[in-house]
């Protein structure tokens, strides 16, 4: 069965420290995987390398049989692969509901010549795109802050915005950095729902995670990384019982 | 009267320069130094091609917008795919360069200068319907800028000054945009050089130094980055005040360092007192469009 997001012999060092050693890694559609292991293991470092922030060593990433090699990360993300940050990285400049309008898969007015001449496909854009935010906020338990500032609210909302707007294009693979971290109460309940939801929608996800709870509730299938490389695949509850694996994870 | 003519047609072309400034630096936040030799591109070009080309002096006008426009993304293009940075750095060499090739080809006149340039509208309709056509000029560049800042490009601009990174998550490419804004107001800048050569009729390299670029910026910062009329009250002021020092009849061996020591001056103050300028930008960008109840 071939997947939605298809990762081979991914490789990458940094004057000697390796930071992925031959990443294998496929991604389907509704399914979602979570990738575990302590810091330093290159977690965040796969999600840099797949969405083309950082330029592999080696290895082919595909998306739905296309290559995606060589391509530039926002390039990455028209195709449908999108991500989320470890610290949100909303634009405090904006209102919460232009950080959403921002994040379609075209986005007409970053064309000039758009600008200056196509006021009507403009308008068209920006109605269809409000439509789209106002559901997603909904969607997020958040109807209610579209024209709120992102440093108004507290951390676990902006995190939520931030998922939001990743799924502003029309996302087919998701990429989760650390999407709980700092994340408490019904900001936490709503993450899980929405993450779930989007997986139920056909949306193949990753998430980087160190909440292990949040992951075994969420996650199909686990994948345990140390050291830049993968080092065992399974379920979550299997990957936790596993002594070597959890002594890896807590060192000594 | 012709001295007050000429005063105002300076002024404007200044609000045009300062204000095409501002897209690059307070917009879009890139730094250039080579705002001068793009006016000086757009000059020189309108400049040769109507004299010695003898093409009318509209479709002259509007070659200088486009070879500063051209040049510009030539200039952006190597830098801007390194980085943001880089682009000051290219920018200054840019500037330089550019300007000592003036000085020491033939064809645009050398450190003499260019003489002899065709007047436009001034013999049939008088000094004052080329007062009215800068400031016409002048009007819709400040109109122009003020459309697209607070269009959809505008919350494009705002995000991707605010985090390329998170820009570019969203599918923004920062690339293509840097270098439209950087050609829009390297062109605006040429089209200004057009203006200028046609009514003063005698251009020299000295003009366009790039000491211009500290007073094009001055303008930009006491006036208010990234606001309209921060620019207009910047050039209005930067310009206005050199002419009133000139009103005292003092020896130009005092005027000189006096109006550079207003000028540096100026700048101090208002870094200490009033780092927004005098007309503070908003903080946050919001869209005119009215949500649909």
């Amino acid at each position: 069965m071939s997947g939605v997001l298809e990762v081979k012999n991914l490789s990458k060092s940094f004057d000697g420290i390796v930071v992925a050693r031959d990443i294998e890694l496929t991604l389907h559609a509704g399914r979602v995987v979570g990738l575990i292991g302590p810091n330093g293991a290159g977690k965040t470092s796969l999600f840099n390398l797949i969405s083309g922030v950082v330029k592999p060593d080696a290895g082919t990433v595909r998306l739905n049989g296309a290559t995606l090699d060589g391509q530039k990360f926002h390039q990455r993300v028209r195709q449908g692969l999108s991500r989320t940050w470890q610290h949100v990285r909303l634009f405090p400049s904006l209102p919460v509901i232009d950080n959403l309008l921002i994040g379609t898969t075209a986005y007409p007015g970053e064309r000039l010549t758009q600008v200056l001449f196509g006021a009507a496909r403009l308008k068209q854009h920006d109605d269809a795109a409000r439509t789209k935010a106002h559901a997603l906020l909904g969607k997020i338990g958040l109807p209610h802050v579209a024209d709120a500032l992102v440093a108004d609210l507290p951390y676990g909302q902006q995190k939520l915005i931030g998922v939001a707007r990743a799924l502003m294009g029309d996302a087919k693979c998701l990429l989760l950095d650390e999407p709980m971290a700092g994340v408490e109460g019904q900001a936490y309940a709503a993450m899980q729902r929405v993450v779930r939801e989007v997986a139920e929608s056909g949306v193949a996800v990753c998430v980087v995670e160190h909440n292990i709870a949040f992951v075994r509730d969420l996650c199909d299938e686990g994948v345990f990384m140390f050291s830049g490389a993968i080092m065992a695949r399974g379920s979550v509850a299997e990957l936790t019982r596993d002594p070597q694996l959890t002594e890896l994870y807590f060192g000594h | 009267m012709d001295y007050l003519y000429g005063i105002i047609i300076i002024v404007g072309l200044y609000v045009i320069l300062a204000t095409s400034f501002n897209l690059i630096i307070g917009y879009g936040g890139l730094v250039s130094i080579a705002h001068p030799v793009f006016f000086a591109l757009g000059a020189y070009t309108s400049a040769i091609l109507s004299r010695d080309v003898h093409v009318p002096v509209l479709l002259a006008m509007l070659a200088g917008f486009l070879v500063a426009l051209i040049a510009s993304i030539a200039l952006a293009l190597p830098s801007l795919r390194v980085s943001g940075d880089y682009l000051m750095i290219a920018s200054i060499g840019f500037q330089l360069g550019v300007l000592e090739l003036i000085k020491n080809v033939r064809f645009t006149g050398g450190p003499g200068g260019f003489t002899n340039i065709p007047a436009f509208l001034i013999r049939d309709f008088g000094r004052e319907s080329y007062v009215l056509l800068v400031l016409a000029v002048m009007a819709a560049v400040i109109l122009l800028i003020w459309w697209i800042a607070r269009s959809d490009y505008g919350r494009a601009m705002s995000a991707m000054r605010d985090d390329e990174l998170a820009f570019a998550s969203v599918g923004r490419d920062a690339m293509w945009m840097k270098i439209a804004i950087f050609a829009l107001g390297s062109g605006l800048a040429g089209l200004a050089g057009g203006l200028y050569a046609h009514y003063f009729r005698f251009i020299t390299p000295e003009q366009f130094e790039i000491l211009q670029s500290s007073a094009i910026l001055t303008m930009v910062v006491v006036g208010g980055m990234r606001t309209t009329w921060g620019p207009v009250v910047g050039a209005l002021l930067l310009e206005a005040l050199p002419q009133a020092i000139s009103f005292l009849q003092l020896p130009p061996s005092i005027l000189g360092p006096i109006q550079g020591l207003l000028f540096t001056g100026l700048v101090l103050v208002f870094m200490f007192f009033r780092p927004q300028g005098l007309v503070p930008a908003r903080d946050i960008w919001r869209s005119p469009r009215k949500e649909a109840p």
